[in-house]
């Protein structure tokens, strides 16, 4: 049996403790298939064998616990770590630089990462949490990126209730091209800077 | 062109590779969506409770609970459960089910009407 089976499985049979417990872990980054669980909970809500409330609350409260742990972690351990191995290998500056960086963007990409491109979230969290983005900001944009991902996922299983499986299937598929789509934008952007730079070369 | 250096192809090389990447699984996406707007049968799983088979094949559940020897009432244990109750493997009660499922569409007869209640406490769960 796979790993999907087995959670959805300890789902139907224990349900919101399974739903809660998977949520937190996988927001510290343990892969874990927490799109598919979300979607088969509004697939239950559908079918009566569970409460909507009660699944948006739990699943939006684990979602953002998680996400304070592991924000948590990276700000008060990841960063003084951090700062001594640049200290020690000089790179103090490039990590200051990228620092800037992520408080500057990091708004719209805690944001973003929390429904558009989940997969990148455990990353962003850590991220954050290195940078030392503010905490209140870094909370804020976390309980909308997450209510936003548990409501829009448990409505999709709410109305493709009978294709669970193939729902989040796409889901994932859908995560990934828009990952790719970012990606590719922004070395897109890098080249089209270092093709302006020189006007007398043409392309 | 003349002057990329290394740096500049290897982020060209990336750019190709992630757009690649992007098409190839947008393309997979977008079949596998128009797939899923025909068909509506997914692949029982072993997670998968009686309940929800019936609902996502549009079957009633009794014909499901009669295949596998169950009471007619609500089960929502995986089928995974219900197997290991029955010395059965999963596989096996999959075929049943599946088997069941067959024999109550065209061009078999519809399925008659549902096995009286001997508890009548409880409800009988959805029909289609």
């Amino acid at each position: 049996m796979s790993l999907s089976d087995q959670v959805l499985a300890a789902l139907l049979l224990y349900g919101l403790p399974v739903l809660f417990g998977v949520i937190l872990i996988c927001s510290v980054g343990i892969p874990f298939p927490v799109s598919l669980m979300l979607v088969a909970a509004g697939s239950f809500v559908q079918q009566g064998d569970m409460k909507l409330w009660q699944v948006i609350v739990v699943a939006s409260v684990a979602a953002i616990a998680g996400d304070q742990v592991a924000y948590c972690l990276a700000r008060w351990g990841g960063r003084r770590l951090i700062g001594r191995v640049s200290r020690s290998i000089g790179v103090e500056a490039q990590i200051k630089q990228a620092e800037a960086l992520t408080r500057r963007w990091s708004g719209a990409g805690i944001f973003l990462s929390r429904w558009l491109v989940t997969a990148l979230g455990p990353w962003v969290n850590v991220t954050s949490g290195i940078a030392g983005y503010p905490w209140r900001s870094f909370l804020l944009w976390d309980v909308l990126g997450e209510v936003l991902w548990v409501v829009l996922y448990v409505t999709l299983g709410y109305v493709f209730s009978d294709r669970v499986q193939a729902m989040a299937e796409i889901l994932g598929n859908l995560a990934w091209v828009v990952a790719g789509l970012i990606v590719a934008l922004i070395l897109g952007w890098k080249l089209k800077g270092y093709v302006l730079q020189r006007p007398d070369n043409t392309l | 062109m003349k002057n990329f250096g290394w740096r500049q192809w290897l982020i060209v090389l990336a750019f190709v590779l992630v757009v690649l990447f992007t098409g190839i699984l947008a393309m997979r996406t977008v079949r596998r969506a128009a797939y899923w707007h025909n068909h509506k049968d997914e692949p029982i799983r072993p997670w998968m409770s009686i309940g929800y088979i019936a609902h996502s094949y549009r079957v009633p559940p009794y014909v499901l609970t009669e295949a596998l020897g169950l009471p007619p009432k609500p089960d929502r244990r995986p089928i995974r459960e219900i197997a290991r109750e029955q010395n059965r493997s999963v596989d096996e009660v999959i075929a049943i089910l599946e088997n069941a499922i067959v024999h109550v569409r065209p061009p078999y007869p519809p399925p008659g009407p549902p096995p009286l209640r001997q508890n009548q406490g409880q409800t009988q769960g959805r029909s289609p």
